[in-house]
């Protein structure tokens, strides 16, 4: 747009086949799945066959051992042709992030290998009925019985139920110790007692699976506990703090195609015999776009880089990262619409799609009230009094 | 020594292929021209089913030769490629020609190759001048028709679908059988282990009587669809260039031009279509052409017998419209 | 583990050829050019027995040196090698030379199970190199395939034919040409898209195919063009201007008075 930023020739060679798969699998498709509210595997199947579920795998399992900032780029312009598809995959790296980061080696050889090939997709497994904002109020339990966890519970809203074949749950292995009680297991579809629940009505990211996994008496192995018991919580947060900038990489790649769709309306149609972006209140709406989303791009970016360039305590620069990209998103969205008139609320055109996709990033993944309570308290930690 | 002409003559369970019989309309000239004798020479498994065909007392060729032998009843092209080889090799005919149906298309190479002669595709026209032949066809780039010649014998060629009209002859042809040698080799590497009889019959699109057709002057994919819109209200048949199939606005069954289908109707409607010539040898036996395109120079403007300078969307969305309102 | 050679043309990206005017042959050395695209649908087709049957694959092409991209597309796409049949002396050849330089080629990288072609290119469209070439290596052909497959170590070929669909049998090795009906086709691979500034075709010659001068080129093509000829196209009706409503209702007349429109 107004700023090239500087990319190395394998994130262009990268961006080019995403832009690839995205116009001859995605494009023709998106619309009508989101009409249907269909997901689609052929997408899926599209991007393992292209490697891209190996993109933050290390490479001895398979994968390309690439960074936060690869796999932000990745979901941003996966986003620009359909934010349910780049949801579907992103989600997926939300489910794999743990067994990467604090799975054991023979975890990492079991699972890391089909994973990066794309045979194999994750989910991520937190949230329950009674427990959204608040994940420590999960009740989800995990029984020790001799070589076995049996788990019981509900796990709510869960992205790519039924669709991944491994799915990171959190439960409470002792429940008195509270949010010191809690693990992190590896389940697998078709576990005994493990179901997925129906499939959820959505507002937007109509494209992507949600479902309730129920939990009865699901017996698993012992040897699918992720670290130590105890590490739940540890594991899931540090997940989310990696995760974090797939959300603001999805809310960029929303908001350019908003932006382009639009400016591109404002400019063709002729309103009192000239182009509506000749009146200042569209055009300043416009300026105002790009402002907002180039710096939210500016700041998706360098928590990317801040990240891969080992930093250890990126909470706060990842909750950011999110809650500004998101925020951004939502509003030029809106506007977005704003500025195609009629044309925006049309379903036949694809802004009002933008909007709605663009509401749940400013919910999941810990909503943006959360994510300013992150930013909060880790900015008190800068000044000493 | 080459005093005949072959034409392949397409057969399966009693029926002829009718391009069999429309390219003997131009062979028939080019043999009277030439003073050849043009022979069809059709290949079967039933001696009673051929000869119940009943085009074949009317059909423009001299001659009619036909070989029998079970092995021949899907026609499996290496099978059929010794056969016509062996004709060839004691005949010597000037030309041996076939229709562009997908059978014609795999067999022609074949004895093509082991004759080591040329084969030309998609001819649409032939002349004979100073006792040559040439073959005419379409060619790449814009408007071209290039003349091909052949330098050695037998010419051969594969001959356009629907390019020529079917004829009757005066005279009944000779129709005689062929017997191959004790010792020829009926063997074939091809075993059909199913057939499905095609349930649709010949593409729609060909024998359409009206035709809306849509090409890149459409600008969208979106656009070309209210063609389909307009086809229902007209009763109408919805065909589309290469470049808009190639461009997934349309199915390649509904292609029309060289490698399409080639359409005859009594109205054809082109919007957007430029008319290039790859187009065009497709619908140009068109009764009464209509072209709607924004560019007064195009060549299918020229070609049409009425034609409409407008941007193409905008007519079609305003005629869809106005044709809506009148119900 | 058995081979595949897959067969593909690179063609002139549509709008970017010129035709040369002395011999009326397409000038490939100075076009842009694309994967022929039912090419990728054979592509596909190789990789798909690839992945169910290890079959190793091979891609090769004949054309001027501007082929070599196009292969190093295709090696992105999972092929095993890359071949380039490349000589100026191949230069204008029609379907019987082309298929005399592609025999010699196939016969050089025996021995193979299978040869798969796209059924026609988008640029000649003749159709013919597939079934031509089979004919020269003595050799069954299968065309107009829509599937392939291979079970208890045999081909079957689902084919459209002019009266059906046939499911037909065949021995190995044979040529296949198959129809772009495939509903998916696979993306490039990011791994090989990186390393692809290493990968380069190996080149064969007519030094190392050493086919007779006079079997090749323009020299070694029974067909030649005569001539070629501007098809003209005198105004023969009237032609009308205005806005898109006043000649949607002068279309509608045109129509009504002709009978087409109640």
């Amino acid at each position: 747009m107004l700023i090239e930023f500087p990319l190395k020739e394998e994130h262009k060679i990268m961006i080019d086949l995403i832009k690839e798969i995205g116009e001859a699998y995605i494009k023709p498709y998106s619309l009508e799945w989101d009409e249907k509210e269909a997901y689609d595997a052929t997408p899926i199947k599209a991007l393992a066959q292209a490697d891209l579920f190996g993109l933050i795998i290390p490479k001895e399992y398979g994968g390309l051992g690439f960074g936060t900032f690869e796999m932000c780029l990745a979901v941003e312009w996966l986003s620009y042709f359909c934010a349910g598809v780049s949801t579907t995959y992103a989600a997926s790296f939300l489910g794999a992030y743990p067994i990467i980061l604090f799975g054991s080696k023979e975890q990492k050889e079991r699972y890391l290998p089909s994973i990066a090939k794309g045979e194999k997709l994750c989910a991520f497994a937190l949230t329950e009925p009674q427990a959204g904002s608040d994940a420590f109020a999960i009740k989800t339990t995990a029984k020790k019985d001799g070589d076995f966890y049996i788990l019981n519970g509900i796990k709510q809203w869960i992205t790519n139920g039924g669709i991944a074949d491994i799915y990171i749950v959190i439960a409470l292995t002792d429940p008195a110790k509270g949010a010191r009680g809690a693990s992190a297991f590896i389940v697998e579809k078709g576990d005994p007692g493990f179901v997925v629940g129906k499939k959820e009505k959505k507002l937007g990211l109509r494209a992507s699976v949600t479902t309730d996994l129920i939990f009865n008496d699901c017996r698993i192995p012992k040897e699918r506990l992720i670290a130590k018991e105890g590490m739940g919580f540890m594991v899931a947060l540090k997940t989310l703090d990696y995760a974090r900038c797939g959300a603001g990489a999805q809310a960029l790649g929303i908001a350019q195609a908003a932006l382009e769709v639009s400016l591109k309306h404002a400019k063709t149609r002729v309103q009192f015999s000239q182009p509506v972006y000749q009146f200042q209140a569209v055009s300043h709406t416009f300026a105002e776009m790009a402002m907002r989303l180039s710096s939210a791009r500016a700041l998706v970016y360098s928590v990317c880089q801040y990240i891969d360039s080992g930093a250890k305590d990126f909470s706060g620069a990842s909750a950011m990262a999110k809650c500004f990209a998101t925020d951004q998103a939502m509003w030029i969205t809106e506007r977005a619409i704003q500025m195609m008139g009629g044309y925006g609320y049309m379903r036949d055109y694809p802004v009002q799609k933008f909007f709605r996709d663009a509401k749940c990033l400013q919910i999941y993944e810990g909503t943006n009230e959360i994510q300013r309570n992150i930013i909060a308290r880790e900015l008190a930690k800068w000044i000493k009094v | 020594m080459a005093e005949c002409i072959f034409a392949f003559g397409q057969c399966f369970e009693g029926k002829l292929h009718p391009a069999s019989l429309e390219i003997l309309t131009p062979l028939r000239e080019v043999a009277d021209r030439l003073n050849k004798r043009l022979i069809l020479i059709g290949l079967a498994d039933d001696k009673e089913k051929f000869l119940a065909i009943p085009e074949l007392k009317k059909l423009l060729a001299d001659e009619v030769w036909y070989i029998i032998h079970p092995n021949l009843k899907h026609l499996p092209d290496d099978l059929c490629e010794k056969v016509l080889v062996y004709l060839a090799s004691e005949h010597k005919p000037y030309g041996i020609f076939f229709p562009a149906t997908k059978k014609g298309l795999s067999v022609a190479p074949r004895v093509a190759g082991s004759l080591k002669t040329g084969l030309c595709a998609h001819v649409n026209a032939f002349e004979v001048k100073n006792g040559n032949l040439f073959l005419l066809r379409p060619t790449y780039g814009e408007n071209i028709i290039a003349k091909l010649i052949s330098q050695r014998l037998p010419i051969m060629a594969t001959l356009a679908l629907n390019a020529f009209p079917i004829k009757e002859a005066e005279k009944e042809p000779m129709i005689k059988e062929v017997h191959l040698p004790e010792g020829f080799d009926w063997s074939t590497k091809l075993t059909i282990k199913n057939f499905k009889p095609a349930k649709k019959s010949p593409s729609r699109l060909s024998v359409a009587k009206v035709v809306v057709a849509g090409g890149m002057g459409l600008k969208s994919k979106e656009n070309f669809q209210m063609l389909f819109e307009l086809a229902k209200i007209l009763n109408a048949e919805v065909g589309g260039t290469r470049p808009a199939v190639h461009a997934g606005w349309v199915n390649a069954e509904r292609m029309i031009g060289v490698s399409g289908v080639s359409v005859r109707p009594k109205l054809y409607l082109a919007f957007g279509i430029s008319g290039a010539i790859q187009h065009t040898v497709g619908m140009e036996g068109s009764e009464f052409i209509v072209s709607i395109n924004i560019d007064k120079e195009a060549p299918m403007m020229k070609m049409a017998h009425v034609g409409f300078v407008c941007d193409a969307p905008s007519l079609l969305r305003a005629l869809l419209r106005k044709l809506k309102a009148q119900d | 583990m058995g081979r595949i050679v897959v067969c593909i043309k690179g063609v002139p990206k549509p709008g970017t050829v010129k035709v040369d005017k002395e011999t009326h042959t397409l000038r490939r050395e100075s076009a842009e050019l694309i994967l022929n695209p039912p090419d990728r649908s054979a592509l596909e087709v190789a990789l798909r027995l690839k992945d169910q049957a290890n079959f190793e694959v091979i891609a090769i092409s004949m054309g001027p040196p501007n082929t070599i991209p196009v292969l190093q597309k295709v090696y992105a796409l999972g092929v095993d090698d890359i071949y380039l049949i490349s000589d100026r002396a191949f230069a204008g050849s029609d379907t019987l030379a082309t298929s005399r330089i592609i025999a010699k080629a196939l016969s050089l990288l025996s021995p193979f199970d299978l040869v798969v072609m796209g059924a026609r290119s988008i640029d000649g469209e003749t159709g013919q190199v597939p079934p031509e070439t089979a004919s020269l290596l003595n050799l069954p052909s299968i065309t107009y395939v829509k599937e392939l497959r291979f079970v208890d170590g045999k081909f079957i070929a689902i084919r459209e034919d002019d009266f059906g669909e046939e499911e037909v049998e065949f021995p190995s090795p044979a040529i296949v040409s198959i129809t772009p009906e495939i509903d998916y086709v696979r993306p490039p691979s990011l791994k090989r898209l990186l390393s692809l500034k290493e990968i380069t075709p190996k080149i064969l010659t007519n030094a190392e195919l050493n086919l007779d001068e006079a079997d090749i080129g323009l020299s070694g093509s029974p067909t030649q063009v005569a001539y070629v000829f501007e098809k003209t196209f005198v105004s023969r009706g009237e032609i009308f201007e205005g806005e898109p409503d006043e000649l949607a209702e002068k279309l509608i007349k045109v129509l009504k008075e002709k009978g087409f429109l109640a």
